[in-house]
């Protein structure tokens, strides 16, 4: 029943935004256009090397590009006032929690499918084929935990006066840790190229962020987004 | 516990101590034999600030889980007067922190573990106090920042462990207070201010929770009165 | 007849303002409690609150033998409500939206009640169009499919008359006719008339307190001076 009700909810948001592009057509020309706005920023002298804050100008984006894409669907939920039609079901509110999450860590992954390339070509000298896998590995781990707490506090937030003003403020500090592990990943792939023992510890470091909000939020989904 | 011991004798206390905390740390305790020599003094007030600052979050944590059991306002304005405290000793730890930083290294400021971590508890909790302001309603607003800040103090060691031991430029500079061991002179006068600080901040937890238990009732009275 | 519903001594709080100030009724099982009062009066926080959107402050409210606070899962699978949100997501089409909600509510043999409930409510031929190009009384008679979807026992109706054409009233109350047995019924109205022509039961609530609880039946003329005397606005007759 339970995983009945989470392909539901995947469903619904994953058509619906098929359907209207809005968000991820919105999300993907801000990510692009943010590279192009990090080089004019950034290459004041001549010939400076930027390989070195690589890893950080692709977070960066990434995470900006959340704040909107988060800010949006909770947006349409709470417009609608679909969120009452969704919390009359009988379904745990976890289920929620996780469908939602997931279908914002499918958001992330298609505008990065688009995103990386294109960064990879503008900004990385080096070949990272060798290391494409532990590259993916730290994407994955670091777009959940980015979509797992921003799931959570992007529910507190659509609540309140403030609104997408709310959010990054509540989001940025806590989401210091995981930019500080996938950058220093990242840009150890792009500049350097590491295999996993070099990056193992940043790995591992993202997988206990991970669990521990995971848990965190299962326990405090409830209150977040009752009445 | 807290009924035993009346407020103003508390404060007496926790003066006796920090004076004495001071008298010792700089007359009985050696000067540190390390480079920094005599700046090493603000150690004996800039540590048990720092300690102080994290017991106020750690009651806060527990305040929201007991706000989140029983929806109990009295647990709500424990943890408002907890964050708010944690918040001014967290100011002061900073400000502590770049006045032994330019005494003892020449600079205002270094991207260091403790300080940045510092730094972003700052922001953590000021965004506490921003999530409670955008909401109106008073039982919402007491779960959301319940909520809030059960994660932001699981955040808080995350965070400290990420700047710590996840190098952020590929060669990290580590710098490290004085040694380990402490002579048991030093520890004395040590412990003594951190007994000190803590009866602080109890003191100020009782004498701030009445005041804002006094503006509570009031706001009520205000209220029926009004209509 | 068991007791459908049951509340005793609700009330609840938005902040300072006490908006429900200890209400106590109850409901048995087939009968339809009509429920009048002025805007503001409380009318549609205790409909919420027994739909478990809102949390009561004080007070038990039982809703088909379970305690909305303390069990509030069975409680949403007997219920359906229908407001005046539609609560459908304007860019799914209406099988879409009815596919979700089977889905969240465990329906069985989804497509077969799907078809059958588009049908009744002559909404076929436009199943596959998005929820956006509906009319607002089309999306109406969707929110209704919607309700009983998952055959509630208990339907609970937040004005459910207001805005609709003279077709979808039509509808609606012969959809109420047909599975009018075997089904308990709250419903807020302004709405004078199908307040007393279908109610068993009748109360008006004022300030968050019932000002007046009757069994039907009563003559229509003297319940619409009741009516005048604690609702300001003006009635719907």
């Amino acid at each position: 029943m339970g995983l009945r009700q989470f392909m539901a909810i995947l469903r619904k948001d994953l058509i619906r935004e098929l359907r209207t592009r809005e968000m991820l057509i919105s999300m993907i020309l801000f990510v692009l256009l943010a590279m192009v706005i990090f080089h004019y920023a950034f290459t004041v002298k001549e010939g400076a090397e930027l390989t070195y804050f690589t890893g950080g100008m692709l977070w960066v984006t990434f995470i900006f590009a959340m704040l909107l894409g988060l800010n949006r669907s909770f947006a349409q939920e709470k417009d609608e006032r679909c969120l009452d039609g969704l919390l009359l079901c009988p379904v745990d509110r976890v289920i929620i929690f996780l469908a939602k999450t997931a279908g914002n860590l499918i958001f992330l992954l298609i505008i990065q499918v688009v995103a990386v390339p294109v960064f990879t070509l503008f900004f990385v000298e080096r070949s990272y084929v060798g290391d494409l896998l532990p590259f993916l590995v730290v994407l994955l781990l670091a777009d959940v935990g980015i979509c797992a707490l921003g799931t959570l506090l992007a529910t507190i937030s659509m609540n309140t006066r403030s609104r997408d003003l709310l959010l990054p403020i509540i989001f940025l500090p806590l989401i210091v840790p995981v930019l500080i592990a996938a950058t220093g990943a990242t840009t150890l792939i792009f500049a350097e190229g590491a295999g996993f023992g070099g990056l193992l510890a940043r790995v591992l470091f993202l997988l206990g962020f991970d669990a521990v909000f995971i848990v965190a939020a299962y326990g405090t989904y409830d209150f977040a987004i009752g009445e | 516990m807290k009924q035993l011991v009346s407020a103003p004798a508390l404060f007496v206390g926790a003066g006796i101590c920090l004076i004495a905390g001071l008298l010792l740390a700089f007359l009985y305790a050696p000067v540190d034999a390390s480079s920094m020599g005599f700046s090493q003094k603000i150690f004996f007030y800039h540590v048990p600030i720092a300690e102080t600052a994290l017991v106020a979050f750690g009651i806060a944590f527990v305040a929201a889980i007991g706000y989140l059991r029983t929806q109990n306002p009295k647990w709500d304005r424990l943890g408002l007067v907890c964050v708010r405290l944690g918040l001014l000793f967290s100011l002061l730890v900073m400000v502590t922190g770049m006045i032994w930083g330019k005494a003892a290294w020449g600079v205002w400021w270094a991207w260091e573990p403790r300080l940045t971590t510092f730094l972003l508890v700052c922001f953590l909790y000021i965004a506490y106090l921003v999530l409670r302001s955008a909401v109106e309603e008073e039982q919402r607003r007491a779960t959301y920042a319940a909520v809030f800040a059960i994660i932001a103090f699981i955040d808080v060691p995350i965070t400290f462990f990420a700047t710590r031991f996840l190098p952020e430029g590929l060669h990290p500079v580590v710098i490290t207070a004085g040694g380990t061991g402490m002579e048991s002179s030093m520890l004395i006068s040590f412990l003594v201010s951190m007994l000190g600080m803590t009866l602080l901040l109890v003191a100020l937890i009782r004498r701030d929770l009445a005041v804002e238990e006094l503006q509570d009732r009031v706001a009520d009275l205000k209220h029926t009165i009004g209509g | 007849m068991p007791l459908e519903i049951e509340v005793e001594g609700l009330r609840k709080t938005f902040g300072r303002r006490e908006v429900l100030k200890g209400l106590s009724f109850s409901l048995e099982r087939g009968g339809f409690l009509s429920i009048f009062g002025p805007n503001g009066a409380g009318k549609t926080t205790t409909l919420r609150v027994l739909a478990t959107l809102l949390s009561a402050g004080a007070g038990t409210v039982r809703v088909a033998g379970h305690d909305v606070r303390d069990d509030p899962m069975p409680v949403r699978r007997t219920i359906g409500f229908i407001s005046h949100n539609p609560m459908l997501y304007l860019d799914l089409t209406a099988q879409e939206n009815l596919r979700f909600y089977a889905d969240m509510y465990g329906v069985d043999a989804r497509e077969a009640r799907i078809t059958e409930l588009l049908e009744r409510l002559e909404l076929s031929h436009r199943r596959h169009d998005v929820v956006r190009t509906y009319s607002k009384g089309m999306r109406q008679r969707l929110a209704i499919a919607r309700a009983i979807l998952h055959r509630p026992r208990v339907l609970l109706l937040d004005e459910p008359h207001s805005g609709l054409d003279p077709r979808a009233v039509d509808i609606l109350d012969g959809l109420l006719t047909e599975i009018r047995d075997e089904h308990t019924f709250v419903m807020v109205t302004h709405n004078i008339a199908k307040g007393l022509e279908w109610g068993t039961r009748l109360m008006i609530v004022e300030n968050g307190r019932i000002a007046y609880e009757h069994a039907a039946g009563v003559d229509p003329e003297s319940f619409g001076a009741v009516y005048r005397e604690h609702v300001q606005e003006g009635a719907v007759l």
